[in-house]
């Protein structure tokens, strides 16, 4: 199946899903009475999205680029490094108040150099530990952010 | 008309020549350049990463800044196209076909400074060409109700999309919409009932622009260069360049020069169009050149011909430029790039259209007067500096890559500084890389979803005025006027096909 049929596919469900969940938008006493709710564009575009989808469906790829199916697309391309960039990414997000943006930030970019395949360790804190320290200072002293300290300190009594 | 634009432009100078916006032209233009040079991004990511910087500056400041890093990032794309055949985005693949060939005979300083002036040239005079279109139309626009505003948005989303290419229409215009849908999640401002929420507080206030445009460009882009093992940079040797190989010969400059006369016009008024932008105005500058040149230096085209890679450039240039009009005259973004700054603008309360050009005129004419100032800056600072520039496209990407998803995640947190928005950053660009791998656009998303809410409000407003009717659409001769060119523009590819049917029958 050509790639951009499977997109197709899979936007044809997303707007049937958009639609379904638009209709249960609540809607106040006053806007029932009215022609344009909270609800209208939702409808209006989930139709237009369901006739999209189905328009790309049906007719012949024009696009030679949409041609390739996804398998053929994807072959050949490095899944693991980029699986565990995503998880570092969400370890980032999950980590961030707990250990405070200076250490969540240094480990970050240590642990995304070596996951690309740096081993050069005084290169990779030269890059990192400088780079996190400037920003911060940039944001807290010359912008005046405050950037709250990681839990962890206060629960270790350092702060 | 004139005491108008000569006060507007006084008020542009006395604006833009203060110390400070000075000296954001200044960096806009070498952040822009840095970004741009990397390969992979483009001038979308360039601006989206430099947002966060422009909430703690005064809007007109903000919007130089932005302006700067945008012709900035032209300016670095051609760069890597020239030296590794790598264009950070569409706009300088043209740049490339002659550019990277004339670097291989062993000139890339001078293909690099052919760029450096046609980039010069085509910006300057396309920010001529709009300080007398932009006020035109920014006075036309004046009349205009919520009724031509919602047809007027209908016009730049359906443009983007039939610009698209062969084949793209229908997948642009399904991504059009998913940026609409998007754009309804929150709480609806009319009537204040949440819409797609989920029940989570975090979806209350709607999704922020600035995380969708960090997620769909820069976080995808550089996730893409890793999927795709992209290490075009890690062969690049920063000392192939010198000062003394940076010389254009008077010869080249004369061979050059009516090129970029042309491809200033041509680029400048494919910019203006709504949806077009800098790519367009690239490739068709590019296609003009090659027929219009002589059967000889026709055959050097594609091989290293001067006037293919000036052409180009200046093109890009100038419809970056003229991509301008639209957004600063209608608030209608006529690329990726610029709906990224109307995203910006919004953000500053500015409300953009033609009430902007009555209301604040310091940022009317402070942009367009910046522009003149960051050519010249782009043209006195990338000369001298490109061969210190290229030592970036050097960096290998074990290193990069980290550091571009840090500043991506970095420019949403340090606004909001809620971790919620981290996760979802990662969701948005997981679905935007998926799109991506089947081959449809992102650039129409971004714009539907930063259009969405303005849209949804204009067609309230309209029914409202017109009694709940959509009669507004056809019995309003402005309204009408823009539908019909919406519906002519719709069906051109239709055209094109049928065109190039008896063409092929013939």
């Amino acid at each position: 199946m050509a790639r951009e049929k499977v997109g197709a596919l899979i936007m044809l469900l997303f707007s049937m899903s958009y639609g379904m969940l638009a209709t249960k938008i609540t809607l106040t006493f006053l806007s029932q009475q009215e022609t344009f709710t909270a609800r209208t564009m939702p409808y209006a575009l989930s139709v237009l999205g369901i006739l999209l989808s189905l328009a790309i469906l049906v007719l012949p790829t024009a696009d030679p680029g949409g041609e390739k199916s996804l398998g053929e697309e994807t072959k050949g391309m490095d899944w693991p490094t980029a699986i565990l960039l995503v998880v570092l990414m969400l370890v980032f997000g999950l980590t961030m108040k707990w250990l405070g943006f200076i250490v969540a930030s240094i480990l970050f970019l240590l642990v995304g150099f070596w996951i690309l395949g740096e081993r050069r360790k005084k290169l990779m804190l030269f890059a990192a530990i400088p780079l996190v320290i400037v920003l911060w200072c940039l944001m807290s002293l010359l912008l005046g952010v405050y950037i709250a300290p990681g839990e962890i300190f206060y629960q270790m009594g350092i702060l | 008309m004139w005491e108008g634009m000569i006060s507007g432009m006084m008020t542009g100078i006395s604006t833009t020549f203060i110390p400070i916006n000075i000296g954001m032209v200044l960096f806009g233009c070498f952040a822009g350049s840095l970004i741009g040079m990397l390969p992979g991004l483009g001038p979308i990511t360039a601006v989206a990463l430099m947002i966060p910087v422009t909430y703690s500056l005064e809007p007109t400041t903000g919007m130089v800044l932005l302006a700067g890093v945008y012709y900035g990032a032209i300016f670095g794309g051609s760069t890597s196209s020239i030296l590794i055949n790598a264009p950070g985005e569409a706009a300088t693949v043209a740049t490339a076909l002659d550019g990277y060939p004339l670097a291989r005979q062993g000139y890339p300083g001078k293909a690099l400074a052919i760029a450096a002036y046609s980039s010069f040239s085509g910006g300057t005079i396309a920010v001529v060409l709009m300080m007398f279109f932009a006020p035109m139309l920014a006075s036309i626009a004046t009349s205009f109700q919520s009724a031509d505003y919602f047809a007027l948005m209908i016009l730049g989303l359906t443009a983007v999309s039939a610009f698209a290419g062969r084949g793209g229409v229908l997948k642009a215009l399904l991504m059009v919409v998913l940026g609409l849908m998007l754009a309804t999640v929150g709480t609806d401002q009319t009537s204040g009932v949440q819409r797609f929420t989920f029940g989570s507080l975090e979806l209350l206030d709607g999704i922020e622009f600035l995380l969708l445009a960090m997620a769909t460009f820069a976080l995808t882009e550089a996730l893409m260069l890793v999927l795709k093992r992209d290490a075009s940079s890690d062969s690049f040797n920063p000392k192939m360049i010198g000062f003394k190989s940076l010389k254009v010969t008077a010869k080249e400059f004369k061979l050059i020069t009516p090129s970029v006369l042309r491809s200033s016009l041509l680029g400048f008024f494919v910019g203006v169009l709504p949806g077009a932008g800098a790519t367009l105005g690239s490739f068709m500058s590019y296609g003009m050149e090659r027929n219009l040149a002589p059967p000889e230096e026709q055959k050097k085209f594609g091989k290293g011909s001067l006037r293919g890679l000036a052409a180009p450039e200046t093109g890009n240039n100038a419809a970056s430029t003229g991509s301008f009009v639209p957004l600063l005259t209608l608030g209608i973004p006529g690329s990726g790039t610029t709906a990224v700054m109307l995203g910006a603008l919004i953000a500053y309360g500015i409300e953009p259209g033609p009430r902007m050009f009555i209301e604040r005129p310091d940022v009317f004419w402070g942009v367009i007067m910046s522009m003149y100032l960051g050519n010249v800056f782009l043209l006195i600072l990338n000369l001298p500096l490109i061969p210190y520039f290229a030592r970036l496209l050097a960096i290998p990407r074990n290193l990069m890559v980290p550091i571009i998803l840090f500043f991506s995640l970095m420019g949403v947190y340090l606004v909001t500084f809620n971790d919620f928005d981290i996760m979802m950053m990662v969701f948005f660009c997981l679905a935007a890389m998926g799109l991506r791998l089947m081959n449809f656009p992102m650039a129409p998303l971004l714009l539907g979803f930063i259009l969405g809410g303005l849209m949804e409000d204009n067609l309230r407003r309209s029914l409202m005025i017109y009694d709940e009717s959509m009669s507004f659409m056809w019995e309003r001769p402005i309204t009408a006027t823009i539908n019909l060119i919406t519906i002519f523009i719709l069906t051109l590819p239709l055209i094109r096909l049928m065109l190039s049917r008896l063409k092929a029958k013939k």
